[in-house]
């Protein structure tokens, strides 16, 4: 090895099996046990690996995928690849056999490590498919006594011939890895496109590396840190936060004993940095509701009172701002009392780095653990950039921005509003997809991220929507659809939301009530109520809904960059958007084109002057069967706010 | 209205006035209530694992105190009359469960009943036969004299005999939670067939709980004895137990303790305070009362399983 | 593949009755080492009454029972279950208040080397040998993948779950024969496809020998390697699957019972 810090993954495993011998790298739940392994220990254990690899024919360059929970000996396989000079490619678990020999072909992969049965099987019935598939390894030898063919390998005995192929030559693990250079690939993610067959992501030891420690260094983070790796191996994300930053850094990646006590492993373990998308955040925020719902009424009264003041206190008390004493000792108090506890059923304890990505996040449910004292925070990245290019730092977190562009990372929009980077951690390309590669990366270097956004008056970054899907107003201005329908849906009344804009002279909703919130809502008010439709066509009900679209407006008016997109007009649907009607995907996506088609009429009436739409629609019952649903529905008309001429100041104010 | 200011004003002012002496009553309550929770908790015990209602859980009490106290009398040591005493009574389970549990099982809950009142009333006699129906006195040298702490006057021997049950309950509630034979224990008391199922033999379990029980009750009757001299009274101390039970219900440890303690507490200060209100001896029926007040809104007591029936 | 071996248990001529109504009339079975027999039939044919009989629940007016070479006149449930005959119940009987973990703990509870009393008075060596109990317990957990609903009362958990616990329970006595009684009655496609491969499993890694009865007919021609029908406290045929399917008195019986055209391939038995 050179005396220059180590630029990829085996030597840094090297490196902190010399420095940190005994420190723990990697954990996982087992038989109700945590067992630890040391730097030591895996340097070992992926010594033994690459040796019965290499055993087996596998030579530099050659492509090893990897399909399975996460599993230390799956990680292990990662680096026991990149020693060898190979390419891991990790393959999402839950992929149908289909998409996995897509794959494995478009990769050429000759390897492949699975982790149990279900995951051979699946590669077994695609072998067929597959002729450079020569290997197969698996990692639990349950259920697989009765396989009987050749190309079957468990991983204990491929490592137990690695142990004898080191015997023979002692130095040849140490060789391997000093041939790496950090130009090399270090892996191949596929992203799961929404359209067409996945790309194959090509990034480098450099890429990664870098990335991961400027956001380390940006951070403040040690090799003390622990992490749960519970999302998929196969997403940049998992494989930033569990794999390259534990190899950066030096820290402990733990696994979960299976995907179902993620929470009570997460409990156990109380990561100190920690990521989970939005949904996770809101799955768990709903159960310590429900919780606190069937808990005694004192313990009750406590938790909301005390949410109360977190919600009150709690934010600038995290960002260091000054607060009054009496409040400090409340909070103080609450602590004990109510968010220590929680905090700790939760797994959040010792959190000191939270981050949620990948979606927009509600601002009641952003700040909700944020007032707790979470320091959760919003990144901006992707599998193309190795992940971070902005993050927000304390003390400037914000619930609708992602932060400023890191050390080395450059963000510029272009004129059509689309998001440009570029960065160390940009990726070299799509593996055999030079069409995809030139699309998105620009000969100079800029890369297309897709996403529309603009820079806010703080000179942070804020992502309004998919590029393609962003139009434009009659006028000119932008209309960021998802923006707007996301404002919206982040009211617990509201459901869904489909707005309309693109070359029209104004923005126009259609909206889909909660029946169970806005239900609630009725009974506590003595509405009487038969039906969905009868609840959704209230006078009430249209006012409740008003009042939301005009703090949306307000909202939008405090924007420059969609000042203009305020909501004129809007209409409560008659019936709830259904996946069974087509309207929405079966992971709850609306299907905008489809619905606009659908109700046409109801469109025609939003942008016509009459104060009510008519719709006749075919429906489908829960027994299968089909009927139609005729209905006359009232439009509101909204007032919309002033676009504010100086939005700092305005916040200043505020 | 002169009645209703006996009943609602005064013992408020009057406890107001010296709160001192309210907390001497709540102390002595807490210390009587101990007594109750050691009875009820023989009940407790017996009910969960073999489901019988044992009616003669106060009798076993005056038993093993006469054992005790008889064997003392004879010139045994302490200890020895002690070990001996809990022997017997770890006998008179192996009997009982020969004679009665066994061939009656499988019958009716109220069979199992009526055989416990047949063993009431055989114990009884027969503990008056072998060792006498007078009055024994017991001394077993625990201190009575008073003290002060903290300004509150309090009897040394409740402070003792209070020190004595938290001990026997910590011990019992280690052992059912603990040990293989407490699962075991707790395993049968769920669901007798399943407890066959896996080889958990329900004999040797009726035994040990009986035991246990017996052993209970020993304790309960030495403390109760050493206090008021054993005698055919101590039986009636069962009748207490009744309404401790009501309130904390009949499957739960936890509630056979704290129910026993709220009604030693709750009959001392309604004796003290409200006893002049209704002339006095109210002692002997507020806990029925409260237990019924309680049935009224907790049917399955403070502690006791919730009622649900699953489909 | 696995050697069917000799008979492990030998029921011969049992008859069972309550008060007038007879349960078993005569009935004599085999069930061989490693083997899966399915006993099906009717409702009300004498299936559970059968297992009752075999783990000692219910004894026997006539007939012995051989186990393992030793002939008697009927089985006590302790004798059972410390001789290594394990079971489940149809309605699962399990310890609602405990957790699963207690739960499949009481099935170590006779393979505990010191005694219950030596247990209730000593902690020290007992502990030890509680880790090692544990430490096998865990394996089951992990084997029937439940290790979430590890700390959860039983009683809290769906019917699907409780029945895998139940199953979890027997496995930890380490039974040589397994005795289940309808073990996927009332489960969903997917919790019957994941208990039939608990089932092969078992029999497979651990070499168990089990008598179960199921309604399911596609489920018993799947897995079991024997077939014997019960019908009225009488056995009407026994064979390979295949055989008994197109037996013309099981179908009869099948007939007489439900007046179904279609043989038996599809839920009979029900009702």
């Amino acid at each position: 090895m050179t005396a220059s810090a180590p630029d990829t993954f085996p030597k840094l495993l090297l490196e902190h099996a010399r420095l940190r011998p005994d420190r723990p790298a990697n954990r996982e739940k087992d038989y109700g046990i945590w067992q630890s392994w040391t730097w030591a220990e895996v340097a070992a254990e992926v010594e033994a690996l690459a040796g019965g690899l290499s055993a087996m024919g596998f030579r530099r360059g050659d492509k090893l995928a990897i399909i399975g929970d996460n599993r230390p000996r799956l990680y292990w396989a990662i680096a026991a690849t990149q020693a060898l000079g190979g390419v891991p490619v990790p393959i999402y678990q839950d992929s149908i056999a289909d998409e996995m020999a897509f794959v494995l072909d478009h990769a050429e992969v000759r390897f492949a490590v699975a982790e149990d049965q279900e995951q051979a099987d699946k590669l077994l019935a695609i072998k067929e498919r597959c002729p450079l598939l020569e290997t197969v390894i698996f990692s639990d030898p349950r259920g697989m006594r009765h396989y009987d063919q050749l190309f079957l390998h468990g991983y204990a005995s491929v490592q137990e011939r690695g142990r004898e192929f080191a015997h023979d030559d002692r130095g040849f693990f140490a060789r391997e890895i000093a041939k790496g250079r950090g130009s090399d690939i270090a892996i191949i993610l596929y992203t799961s496109g929404t359209t067409g067959r996945p790309k194959g992501v090509v990034l480098t030891f450099d890429n990664i590396i870098s990335t991961g420690q400027n956001a380390l260094v940006f951070e403040g983070l040690t090799n003390r840190e622990e992490v749960l790796a519970y999302l998929p191996m196969a997403w940049i994300g998992e494989h930033i936060f569990s794999y390259a930053q534990a190899y950066c850094a030096g820290f402990c990646a733990s696994c979960p004993e299976s995907g179902a006590t993620v929470m009570s492993d997460l409990r156990e373990l109380g990561p100190s940095y920690f990521f989970a998308p939005p949904r996770i955040f809101e799955n768990i925020l709903t159960q310590v509701m429900i919780r606190m719902e069937d808990a005694g009424w004192v313990k009750r009264k406590l938790f909301h009172y005390f949410l109360g003041v977190a919600k009150r206190v709690g934010l600038p008390i995290l960002d260091r701002q000054r607060v009054p004493f009496a409040d400090r000792v409340l909070y103080w108090l609450g602590n004990g009392l109510v968010y220590g506890p929680l905090k700790n059923t939760l797994g959040l304890s010792r959190v000191r780095v939270a981050y949620t990505a990948g979606e927009a996040i509600g601002p009641d449910l952003f700040t909700f653990y944020r007032s707790l004292g979470i320091n959760l925070k919003q990144l901006y990245g992707m599998t193309e950039s190795s992940v971070f290019l902005c993050i927000q730092k304390d003390g400037e977190v914000k619930p609708d921005t992602v932060g400023r562009p890191i050390k080395d990372v450059e963000i510029r929009v272009a004129q059509d509003g689309e998001v440009l980077f570029k960065s160390p951690g940009a990726f070299q390309g799509y593996y055999r997809n030079s069409e995809a590669t030139a699309e998105t990366k620009q000969s100079d270097g800029w890369v297309h991220t897709g996403d529309s956004g603009f820079f806010d008056g703080d000179g942070q970054l804020k992502i309004i929507d998919r590029a393609k899907d962003v139009g434009r107003l009659e006028r000119g201005s932008l209309f960021a659809p998802k923006y707007i329908e996301n404002k919206l849906k982040f009211f617990a009344w509201i459901k869904e939301a489909i707005v309309f804009g693109d070359g029209r002279p104004f923005v126009a909703a259609f909206l889909n009530i909660d029946l169970e919130a806005v239900g609630d809502w009725a009974e506590r008010r003595n509405l009487a109520y038969a039906s969905y439709q009868e609840l959704a066509a209230q006078t009430a009900v249209y006012d409740l809904l008003q009042g939301c679209v005009e703090r949306v407006n307000r909202d939008l008016a405090a924007e420059p960059a969609v000042a203009t997109s305020q909501i004129r007009r809007f209409l409560i649907l008659h019936k709830e958007l259904d996946a069974d009607d087509g309207e929405l995907t079966r992971t709850r996506k609306v299907r905008r084109r489809i619905i606009a088609a659908r109700y046409q009429p109801l469109v025609d009436a939003l942008y016509s002057d009459q104060p009510a739409g008519r719709i006749e629609t075919e429906i489908t019952f829960e027994d299968g069967r089909k009927g139609r649903l005729r209905a006359e529905l009232g439009i509101r008309d909204v007032p919309t706010s002033l676009p504010m001429v100086e939005p700092v100041a305005f916040k200043k104010a505020s | 209205m002169d009645l209703l200011a006996a009943v609602f004003l005064a013992p408020i002012a009057n406890m107001a006035s010296n709160p001192e002496f309210v907390l001497e009553v709540v102390i002595g309550g807490l210390l009587a209530g101990v007594m109750y929770s050691l009875v009820a908790l023989g009940f407790v015990l017996i009910y969960k694992a073999s489901g019988v209602f044992n009616f003669a859980q106060g009798t076993m009490v005056l038993f093993a105190a006469l054992t005790f106290v008889g064997l003392i009398e004879r010139g045994v040591p302490i200890w020895g009359a002690f070990v001996i005493a809990a022997a017997v009574m770890v006998l008179l389970a192996v009997v009982v469960e020969r004679l009665m549990l066994r061939p009656l099982v499988n019958q009716e809950q109220i069979i199992l009943f009526m055989g416990t009142i047949g063993l009431a009333f055989f114990l009884d006699g027969f503990g008056q036969l072998v060792w006498g129906a007078d009055v024994h006195p017991l001394d077993i040298g625990i201190p009575k004299a008073p003290l002060i702490i903290g300004g509150v006057l309090v009897n040394e021997f409740d402070l003792v005999a209070a020190a004595v049950a938290a001990s026997l309950v910590a011990a019992l509630a280690l052992f059912f939670q603990r040990t293989p034979i407490g699962r075991a224990l707790r395993a049968v008391a769920d669901d007798h067939q399943a407890a066959q199922s896996v080889g958990i033999p329900l004999r040797s379990i009726w035994v040990i709980v009986w035991s246990v029980a017996g052993v209970v009750g020993l304790v309960a009757g030495i403390m109760w004895g050493s206090n008021l001299g054993v005698q055919f009274s101590i039986s009636l101390v069962a009748l207490k137990a009744l309404p401790v039970l009501m309130l904390g219900g009949f499957t739960s440890v936890p509630g056979a303790i704290v129910g026993g303690l709220i009604v030693g507490v709750g009959e001392k200060l309604a004796e003290v305070f409200w006893g002049s209100a209704f002339g006095g001896a109210i002692e002997d029926w507020f806990a029925y009362a409260l237990a019924l007040v309680f049935l009224l809104f907790r049917p399955q007591g403070l502690f006791g399983e919730r009622i649900i029936e699953r489909v | 593949m696995k050697r069917i071996g000799e008979p492990i248990l030998t029921v011969d001529a049992i008859s069972l009755a309550f008060g007038g109504i007879t349960a078993l009339s005569g009935i004599s079975l085999e069930i061989r080492r490693h083997e899966i027999l399915a006993m099906i039939g009717p409702n009300g044919a004498g299936k559970t009454s059968m297992l009752n009989v075999i783990n000692g629940f219910y004894y026997p007016q006539a007939g012995t029972i051989t186990w393992k070479g030793e002939t008697r006149r009927h089985m006590r449930p302790y004798q059972a279950a410390a001789q290594g005959i394990a079971r489940t119940f149809q309605n699962v009987a399990l310890f609602k208040g405990m957790t699963t973990l207690d739960n499949i703990m009481t099935g170590r509870l006779l393979l505990m080397r010191r005694n219950f009393l030596w247990q209730a008075i000593h902690f020290g060596p007992a502990r030890q040998e509680e880790l090692a109990h544990r430490t096998n317990v865990e394996r089951i957990i992990d084997f029937l993948e439940i290790q979430a609903i590890r700390k959860i009362p039983v009683g809290r958990l769906p019917y699907g779950l409780q029945k895998r616990v139940e199953l979890g329970r027997a496995l930890a006595m380490e039974p040589e024969l397994l005795l289940l009684d309808e073990p996927m009655a009332g489960m969903n496609v997917e919790e019957k496809e994941d208990m039939c491969r608990f089932i092969l499993d078992i029999n497979e890694e651990f070499g168990t020998t089990i008598a179960l009865i199921e309604h399911d007919m596609g489920v018993v021609m799947d897995i079991s390697d024997r077939v014997a029908v019960l019908d009225y406290g009488r056995k009407i045929a026994d064979g390979p699957p295949a055989e008994v399917r197109i037996s013309p008195e099981v179908i009869a019986a099948y007939l007489g019972q439900q007046a179904d055209p279609h043989p038996p391939g599809d839920g009979m038995g029900g009702g």
